[in-house]
């Protein structure tokens, strides 16, 4: 089903990296919306909020945030219910060149791949090429 | 000396006469503290952390010195524990070594040099541990800020660098000039936030490694420093700030520290306010009375949750999403009144402001 388009959802405590994602993702023209979140929190609630009738979904997380971080952001998503999961694609995005960081996103099964900052137009692309 | 500078040492004994001989024989020279049961022995042992040498008899009813050893080891390592006995046999002094971990072992009836000089020496062994124990804790608590620095360091020096290496992308690929204005408003956010991390930096060797350096401390003058430095955010934020002195003393501290500490205060309390309240404000207030200064800085801001509040002194610990936080500040606070020997308060309540309140002694 290549080609088709695509809902995002951006979550990171940055203000300038959600606004270059936001950017980027529209740029691909596969965007049908964007959301974004500066607080793990509020996205999880989101997600929660539509339930089963989320509709395919790629999101992109930072790992260090305050107060909710990636790993618990994710860890509190993979509670959730099977049918409220299975829009989702989820990909995480760090600054840190922490090898425990990289190794422990392996451990999450769904999450789909660690991405590097700052996300880019061609890394964005490679990711669009699986949907 | 005093009974304060004495080595303190405990006794144990079952036979009161023994007790009451020692304590006679030593009780000029230590704090001699007796016990003719191990259950009063562990009373003196909780009560008296302070204790650098134990001296146990090895026969008593209830249960044998070298059993009593090794039962407290566990929890009071450090003390050194002397036996003494009246019956040497070899499996004894075996057992004493193995189990009780007994720095010296001393045949009953005692000849008084030798309890002398073997407390001496035990209290000598006790201390070179004692320190190694406390070096080591430094030590590791080195390590592990070193840790969490190079993990943060990544994170919050790289972080505004990638995000504006990002928007330098964005920018390149766009033609629409109020984008890009807007972008260039975004990179400079991001370059003050890497400056302000790299300042707290600096304050943290600062106080870290830098001396302390007491001179004579006006308040005032510090106070019309940080009118100074805080009128320009202070007018764009809509905040007023107000501020109150009274010194009728002199004062002594390090005045670099304290600057540090009201300019951490100051910028949290301008930094995390409630955009759209109106009516906001910052108060600093010094007071110097009987030799102690207390600051107050009060702000009617966003407040600190309460599940926050215990961890706010943590280094890298952040409670809000506020973009500009480097979860620096706080703990440079804590530390740099560690070293002017000074206390800090916290209350906050969400939503209606936080106060912080500052106690130093004059030096």
């Amino acid at each position: 089903m290549s080609s088709g388009k695509l809902h995002f959802i951006v979550i990171d405590d940055s203000k300038l990296d959600c606004f270059i994602a936001e950017k980027i993702i529209q740029n691909t023209g596969r965007c049908e919306s964007v959301k974004t979140f500066q607080q793990a929190t509020e996205a999880l609630a989101y997600i929660k909020e539509l339930g089963a009738a989320a509709a395919a979904t790629i999101v992109f997380v930072d790992i260090q945030m305050p107060v909710m971080n990636g790993f618990e952001f994710v860890e509190a998503f993979e509670a959730l219910p099977e049918d409220h999961r299975k829009a989702y694609s989820m990909y995480m995005l760090s600054s840190s060149i922490n090898e425990n960081d990289i190794a422990k996103v392996k451990g999450y099964s769904s999450v789909k791949q660690f991405l590097n900052k700052p996300l880019t137009a061609s890394a964005i692309s490679i990711v669009l090429e699986n949907y | 000396m005093t009974a304060r500078d004495k080595i303190k040492i405990l006794y144990i004994d079952d036979e009161a006469n023994n007790l009451i001989s020692f304590k006679a024989a030593f009780r000029f020279d230590y704090n001699v503290l007796v016990a003719n049961n191990t259950d009063e022995a562990l009373k003196h042992l909780h009560n008296n952390p302070d204790i650098c040498v134990i001296l146990s008899d090895q026969k008593m009813p209830d249960k044998t010195g070298v059993e009593f050893f090794e039962e407290i080891r566990p929890s009071y390592p450090n003390p050194v524990r002397i036996l003494l006995t009246g019956y040497a046999d070899i499996e004894s002094v075996i057992n004493a070594i193995n189990k009780g971990h007994v720095f010296r072992y001393i045949k009953k009836p005692w000849d008084e040099q030798d309890i002398r000089s073997a407390i001496d020496e035990g209290y000598k062994f006790y201390i070179t541990s004692s320190m190694l124990a406390i070096k080591n804790e430094e030590l590791q608590k080195a390590y592990n800020e070193l840790d969490k620095f190079a993990y943060s360091a990544t994170h919050d020096m790289r972080g505004p660098i990638l995000s504006v290496l990002g928007v330098i992308d964005l920018a390149k690929n766009s033609d629409n000039i109020q984008d890009i204005q807007d972008m260039l408003g975004m990179m400079e956010n991001a370059m003050l936030k890497l400056d302000n991390y790299i300042q707290n930096i600096h304050d943290y060797y600062n106080i870290r490694r830098g001396e302390v350096k007491i001179t004579d401390i006006h308040f005032e003058d510090i106070v019309k420093d940080m009118q100074d430095i805080y009128e320009v955010t202070s007018k764009l934020s809509r905040t007023a700030f107000t501020t109150g002195t009274s010194q009728p003393e002199a004062f002594r501290s390090d005045e670099i520290s304290l600057k540090i500490i009201l300019n951490n205060l100051l910028s949290n309390a301008f930094k995390y306010q409630q955009k759209s309240k109106q009516d906001k404000f910052v108060d600093l207030n010094i007071e110097v009375a009987k030799g102690i200064a207390t600051i107050t800085v009060k702000d009617n801001g966003i407040g600190i949750p309460e599940s926050s509040i215990s961890h706010i002194f943590n280094m890298f610990y952040r409670a809000t999403n506020e973009e500009l936080g480097s979860g620096f500040g706080l703990y440079n606070v804590k530390d740099a009144l560690g070293k002017l020997g000074g206390e800090i308060a916290v209350e906050s309540k969400e939503g209606e402001g936080t106060v912080f309140r500052i106690t130093i002694p004059s030096k």
